[in-house]
């Protein structure tokens, strides 16, 4: 199949309290499997020209029968208030942050 | 000039009410001891308003600036402690109000609730009897001994509730599961078929985004609509999984094919239970407790 993988970007605001742009994004990928999140922030970046480590994007599910999945994306003002505002499982999920894995006792 | 006249004039009323007043506060006529501390504090409050304002005036009219002056300051603040106070002024007006009314009568008001305060003396039995009739007595006179206390008996006032309809025979409870039954027919595709058969009205064809709107597909969009606008995915508990997994079968069977909806309210027949339609309605009634009960029935 061809690498058809269209995003649509919809309830579109601007948050000014947390310092960011947030979206909900439907990613459509007709006869594919569902498409990996780390695909998706490169696509998101050229959408809305930034940088790719202020892109945040998760909570992404397929709907039934396949083809389409939805999903939210975050885009910060810049990479202090990503690293002051976003939570650390997924600041560590772009390599921004390494949980310490101390002992229990 | 007829100005300066009604002034002047004015000015010497004001000064003899003035001196007197003052010779009557010297004479200890108004005694603030046992009063309100509020009233008290507004009192000379107002009072220092009032000389810091006629040395402003003063000053003015000889001339000089208002600007800086320190009596501005005072003023100001005073101001505003005024402003304040307003409030709590409000809220002792009720009180105030109803303290000048005893000074004023002598005694309370017709209206006022304090007049119902129960007296448990009269309320006490006077006699030395049997039980029974001690409790009577005791029944009587206390209501008498209410009553007494408020003066003229008053006209009975029924409490305004509104009052709803309980139908307590199983007739009742029998009919208005026929009206829903029949209601339910009445918008069955069976009837909506004969209607547009035999009507002369044009057929619509509406952009149908579901004919049929379920429960299940509402909350679902409510769902949606809420994990869009607040960036956070919901978790979904068993009891809905398993909810939706029995909507998605339900319509997506060809059962819609071949069997029809109830219309027996309207023949007249025997209703024959839809399976179906059962099981979402009494999931939603049954609580937790009586639950093994009705699972039993519905197996039968």
């Amino acid at each position: 199949m061809n690498n058809t993988m269209t995003i649509w970007t919809r309830k579109f605001m601007t948050n000014r309290l947390l310092q960011w742009k947030q979206m909900a994004t439907d990613v459509l990928h007709p006869g594919k499997a569902t498409v990996p999140k780390t695909e998706v922030p490169g696509k998101l970046v050229k959408m809305y020209k930034t940088t790719p480590h202020v892109t945040f994007v998760f909570g992404f599910r397929t709907h039934f029968g396949g083809g389409k999945t939805t999903g939210f994306g975050v885009i910060y003002d810049s990479l202090d208030y990503a690293k002051k505002n976003e939570p650390k499982h997924r600041l560590s999920r772009y390599g921004l942050y390494q949980k310490k894995n101390t002992s229990r006792k | 000039m007829a100005l300066l006249k009604n002034l002047q004039e004015q000015v010497m009323a004001v000064t003899a009410h003035i001196q007197a007043l003052t010779k009557k506060v010297q004479a200890r006529a108004y005694p603030t001891e046992k009063g309100l501390s509020l009233l008290e504090v507004k009192d000379q409050l107002l009072l220092m308003y009032l000389m810091d304002l006629s040395h402003l005036i003063l000053n003015k009219a000889s001339g000089g600036s208002l600007q800086r002056h320190a009596a501005v300051l005072r003023l100001v603040e005073m101001r505003t402690v005024l402003e304040k106070l307003r409030p709590l002024d409000q809220k002792l007006k009720y009180q105030i109000d109803k303290l000048i009314k005893t000074a004023v009568t002598g005694s309370l008001s017709e209206n006022d609730p304090l007049r119902f305060k129960p007296h448990p003396s009269s309320m006490m039995s006077k006699l030395s009897s049997e039980d029974e009739e001690d409790e009577a007595e005791k029944g009587q006179s206390g209501a008498s001994g209410k009553k007494s206390a408020n003066g003229a008996v008053k006209k009975y006032v029924p409490p305004r509730l509104v009052p709803v309809h309980y139908d307590e025979t199983e007739a009742e409870r029998e009919k208005k599961r026929l009206e829903r039954a029949k209601k339910r027919a009445l918008s069955s595709s069976v009837i909506r078929e004969l209607k547009e058969q035999y009507s002369d009205a044009p057929e619509e064809i509406r952009d149908a985004r579901h004919p049929h709107v379920t429960r299940q597909s509402q909350e679902d969009q409510h769902r949606i609509n809420y994990e869009e606008s607040m960036m956070v995915r919901l978790s979904v508990s068993k009891r809905e999984k398993g909810r939706r997994k029995r909507a998605s079968v339900m319509s997506s069977q060809l059962h819609s094919l071949t069997h029809f909806s109830d219309i027996s309210a309207l023949t007249g027949g025997t209703p024959h239970l839809d399976e179906d339609q059962n099981p979402v309605k009494k999931r939603k009634k049954v609580p937790k407790k009586g639950r093994k009960k009705k699972g039993f029935r519905r197996r039968r």
